[in-house]
């Protein structure tokens, strides 16, 4: 790691002026970790040498490949067997997974990223279809904070989630509306118990007729309300526009977006800057990441590793770095629920706190075992061997993994190749030295042969050491 | 742990313990302890437990501990209110949800205490704000990044976590670790679901070696290593204490209900009685939420829906968890106080739920607590201006009580703790600190009540004493010299202190009557 020049650095922090010296593979790596789920050796290789500008303008303008729908997403509810819906919700989630693990696009970041802000639980929800529709619902407006925010008030998930349907004139239901201010466009402090109340009024006429959210201006509250100081018969969608329009929303979406993207702990002076970007970019997504991944801060050292990976990042991660994708999605969804992270089931309404919040006494070894046993072809906490998505035994190829590296014929250019490939943080002398170690288990290094009946094993030596390091859980 | 080598190892560090103020009541214990053995071990033996139940989401307080002589209960919740005859009556005007027959019964062998209105000034209606507020003790305004408990473990273990006491400080059953164990050096505390599974998840790794820590540095990845390496070390260690104890416990004796409350009180159930000495269990639950805008009761039947079931699980765990620790003897050793971010408001929903509101009761529970109600009923003419409910004791009284009369930390360090001086308010809520009486843990009790406790003027101490015998109450500072010393009337059992001339802070009241000698803490205040 070459050392940082404080003066660059703090100018970086301070404006988001573009970077435009050209990406080197450990840049590329970074841009990739933080924003797709599939850091790849390929994906880095391929946008070395292009300014970061061209690069992220190349990740954000490839085609999204379609969805193929569930095939119930559009039947009729059934509101009441509930071992009929409870059969469908694993189907919802693997289906998920199944795109994850095979679409390594920014657009899947960014979906997951928005569940994590409009929260909904298939517990609560309950209605299978109501959940897909709002995942379909994220998916289409992903790029576009402000039509998204817009669509969500009457998406038929959220009704239930939080009570919309329940929020008629007359006889309110503040739940919605305070979570709206709170959690989806303002944050904590930045509205009035009235703005909520009269808020809550102008969020009526809403309710659920089968997988539609349908609005009835009848039914609705339309006397005077007070919003965030402005005063008329507001609707549900004059409160969207007051609060979208408010300088503390735009602040508030960039701190998240920063959080999400960059790093945990912004400065107050780095929101001001993305939330400038913000509002130009009028809450276009596109536009806001092709700015904020294109720019000197983002690439900053200070920023680099410093962010502690999500369930969904250690997993998907773990399997594209080591050329496991086909693995079966069901596990994936297993293990991230196992790691905290359950698809589709945030513990409350906040979302996933993420960042310390994932690492516990438990978790954190928990982490450690998943990723050895992945590494070893088998399920963690059993002798159960990994299956593919076709219900086949199937054991990671770390020879093919590390044969795409170039000098796998050098031991200790390999083991730094697949370090800086697995490891957002540079790694020391010591630690190479004590990987190779690892590696060559005794063998001398001159003895190294990638292409020998023992490589296998010591490869699976080398990466399960490297995975038990806690800067792994970094990116 | 032994507080002893603690200190010892505090003392080693040398200049560091002039500058730990906390330490300071630690060391003047152990002076004041001079030769007298009980008085050293009860000082010693530091090992009171405390369980806080958190119930997330906003318990609704008024429809838990219910004004059932209130029309304006009724008025505003025409739906989901309890009818008077259904309720667990306690007294004329306030009865207990019917799903709390088990608490209930705590209340008439009087180790319930109710705490009426509980809340803090400037209230925030947020679950998220709310709950860091009550775990950080700060004030509404301030945003703490620590939390109540941490801070008061960290005086136990000032070198934590590069030094790790024999066993963890705090437990944490479930898959998170709470704010409220946050000390300034990083969690004070663990946390896994089962014993068995978190020894297997430490010790189930591969063989292939360790790769040693990059140079820590100030930045933020060094942070973040650095956090990551303490949170697997106190694993590491202690991993095993806990299954140890666990499998020391045996089985338990008491049914637990199958609920995830129920399961969770268990496990601590169990931890405590194979003798892990951690000094705070937390719980909440994986998945319920109190947040009951919706369906909060059956339209059917108020008594009857999601609250009623939520409480009732707490109720039944609490009562199964009790009854286990009064089998293997323990009971003296702990209390547990629940907690929820805010209260609901007065007036139902249109959705047979209620909105996030503010004051609500708050209950603690124990054999060495003074059962009883604290406060009043709320008046629900007098509310805010939004229609919630006025406090009656800042919920920093209440840790106020936990620290001075349970942990039986000095009244400069709870205000130290809590960043205010909240003793004077701090309800008397445990009756007195228990007496440690070494090979007879618990065999009886010697002081029944010390009132008020915080004390101004006079104050009252009842101890149950030999009929005809002559017992005697000596009152001395925390530095050993005599304040005062009363007989106790053996009539009635009671001697009076007046302490309206002594400095505020601990003192200890030791009572001798040829018998036996037990010592408790007073705190004056002002």
């Amino acid at each position: 790691m070459s050392s940082i020049d404080k003066s660059t650095y703090v100018e970086a922090m301070e404006n988001l002026e573009v970077r435009t010296s050209p990406l080197t593979i450990d840049d590329a790596l970074h841009l990739l970790r933080r924003a797709t789920f599939h850091p790849t050796y390929q994906a880095a290789k391929a946008l070395v040498g292009l300014a970061p500008s061209e690069a992220v303008s190349r990740l954000l303008s490839t085609p999204v490949a379609p969805l193929a729908d569930l095939p119930w997403a559009t039947t009729a509810p059934n509101y009441q067997d509930f071992a009929a819906n409870a059969r469908l919700w694993p189907e919802m989630q693997q289906w998920w997974m199944q795109r994850v693990l095979s679409v390594p696009h920014v657009h899947e970041k960014l979906i997951v990223f928005w569940h994590n802000v409009f929260t909904s639980d298939y517990i609560r929800v309950y209605i299978a279809q109501w959940m897909v529709n709002q995942h379909k619902l994220i998916r289409s407006n992903a790029t576009n904070y402000a039509v998204l925010a817009e669509k969500i008030v009457g998406d038929p998930a959220m009704l239930r989630y939080l009570d919309g349907e329940l929020n008629v004139k007359g006889r309110p239901n503040e739940n919605f509306a305070r979570e709206w201010f709170e959690l989806f466009t303002l944050g904590i402090g930045n509205y009035t118990e009235q703005d909520i109340q009269d808020a809550a009024r102008a969020f009526t006429g809403w309710r659920i007729n089968g997988v539609q959210g349908v609005y009835s201006k009848q039914l609705a509250d339309t006397d005077t309300k007070t919003i965030l100081g402005k005063t008329g018969q507001w609707d549900w969608k004059d409160v969207v526009r007051i609060t979208l329009e408010s300088d503390v929303c735009a602040r508030y979406i960039a701190k998240r977006i920063v959080k999400q993207f960059v790093e945990f702990y912004p400065t107050d002076d780095t929101i001001t800057n993305v939330q400038q970007i913000v509002r130009s970019a009028n809450y276009d997504m596109v536009a806001i990441l092709q700015r904020l991944l294109s720019s000197e801060y983002f690439y900053t050292m200070s920023v680099r590793g410093a962010l502690i990976k999500s369930p969904a990042e250690l997993v998907v991660g773990l399997a594209a770095s080591i050329g496991a994708l086909r693995v079966q999605p069901s596990y994936c969804v297993a293990s991230m629920t196992k790691l905290t992270q359950e698809p589709f089931y945030p513990p409350t309404v906040e979302g996933w706190k993420g960042h310390h919040a994932w690492i516990t006494s438990s978790t954190f070894p928990q982490r450690q075992r998943f990723a050895e046993a992945f590494i070893d072809g088998r399920q963690a906490g059993s002798s159960a061997k990994l299956l593919d998505a076709e219900g086949k035994n199937f054991t990671p190829d770390v020879v093919a993994m590390v044969l795409q590296l170039p000098d796998a014929d050098d031991a200790a250019k390999l083991v730094a190749h697949v370090a800086s490939l697995m490891l957002a943080v540079p790694v020391t002398q010591k630690q190479l030295s004590v990987l190779l170690e690892i590696m060559l288990a005794g063998a001398q290094v001159y003895e190294w042969n990638v292409n020998s009946p023992s490589a296998p094993q010591r490869i699976k030596f080398l990466l399960q050491a490297i995975v038990r390091m806690p800067e792994y859980q970094l990116m | 742990m032994k507080r002893r080598s603690f200190l010892r190892k505090a003392g080693i560090a040398g200049a560091a313990v002039s500058t730990l103020p906390t330490l300071v009541d630690s060391f003047t214990v152990q002076a004041l302890a001079g030769g007298d053995p009980r008085l050293h071990a009860m000082l010693e033996d530091q090992d009171r437990i405390l369980v806080l139940i958190q119930l997330f989401g906003g318990n609704d307080g008024l429809n838990t501990v219910i004004p059932i002589d209130d029309p304006r209960y009724y008025e505003g919740r025409p739906t989901i209110a309890i009818p008077k005859s259904k309720t667990l009556k306690i007294n004329d005007d306030l009865g207990l949800h019917p799903a709390m027959a088990g608490m209930r019964g705590l209340y008439d062998q009087g180790q319930l205490a109710i705490l009426q209105g509980v809340s803090y000034p400037n209230p925030d209606r947020s679950h998220f704000r709310g709950t860091d507020i009550w775990l950080t003790a700060t004030d509404a305004d301030v945003l703490g990044s620590t939390g109540w408990v941490g801070r008061y473990l960290q005086t136990l273990a000032p070198g934590y976590p590069t030094e790790l006491p024999a066993h963890p400080l705090a437990i944490q059953i479930g898959t998170q670790t709470s704010l409220g164990l946050l000390g300034s050096t990083g969690t004070m505390g663990i946390s896994f679901r089962d014993p068995e599974e978190f020894y297997r998840l430490v010790n189930g790794g591969g063989g292939s070696g360790e790769v040693p820590s990059s140079d820590q540095t100030d930045t933020a990845v060094g942070r973040e290593i650095a956090f990551m390496r303490n949170i697997a070390k106190s694993a590491d260690v202690y991993a095993q204490v806990v299954k140890q104890a666990n499998d020391k416990a045996g089985s338990t004796s008491t049914s637990f209900p199958a609920t995830d409350l129920g399961g969770k009180l268990k496990v601590i159930s169990q931890l405590i009685s194979g003798g892990l000495k951690t000094r705070v269990y937390l719980v909440s639950w994986a998945s319920a939420s109190f947040d009951t805008h919706a369906n909060q009761t059956l339209t059917t039947d108020s008594t009857l829906g999601t609250h009623s079931d939520l409480l009732g699980e707490l109720s039944d765990a609490v009562t199964a968890f009790m009854a286990e620790m009064k089998v293997k003897g323990q009971h003296e050793r702990v209390s547990g106080m629940t907690f929820s971010e805010f209260g609901r408001r007065v007036a139902e929903n249109g959705s047979v739920g209620t909105d996030h509101g503010t004051a609500a009761p708050l209950f603690v529970f124990g054999s060495q607590v003074n059962g009883g109600i604290y406060g009043k009923n709320p008046d629900l003419e007098d509310l805010d201006v939004i229609g919630d409910m006025k406090m009656q004791y800042d919920y920093r009284d209440i840790y106020a009580s936990v620290l001075l009369q349970w942990f039986g930390v000095a009244s400069t360090t709870a205000q130290q703790l809590l960043y205010k001086d909240f003793s004077a308010k701090a309800p008397s809520i445990f009756t007195a600190l228990p007496t440690s009486v070494g090979d007879h843990r618990g065999a009886e009790r010697r002081f029944l009540t010390v009132t008020p406790n915080p004390a101004s003027d006079v104050v009252a101490v009842r101890a149950n004493v030999l009929e005809g015998s002559h017992a005697t109450l000596t009152l001395r500072d925390m530095r050993g010299a005599v304040c005062a010393s009363v007989g106790v009337d053996s009539w009635t059992g009671v001697g009076r202190f007046n302490v309206s001339a002594l400095v505020e802070g601990a003192y200890v009241v030791t009572l001798e009557d040829g018998r036996s000698t037990a010592h408790t803490f007073i705190h004056v205040s002002r």
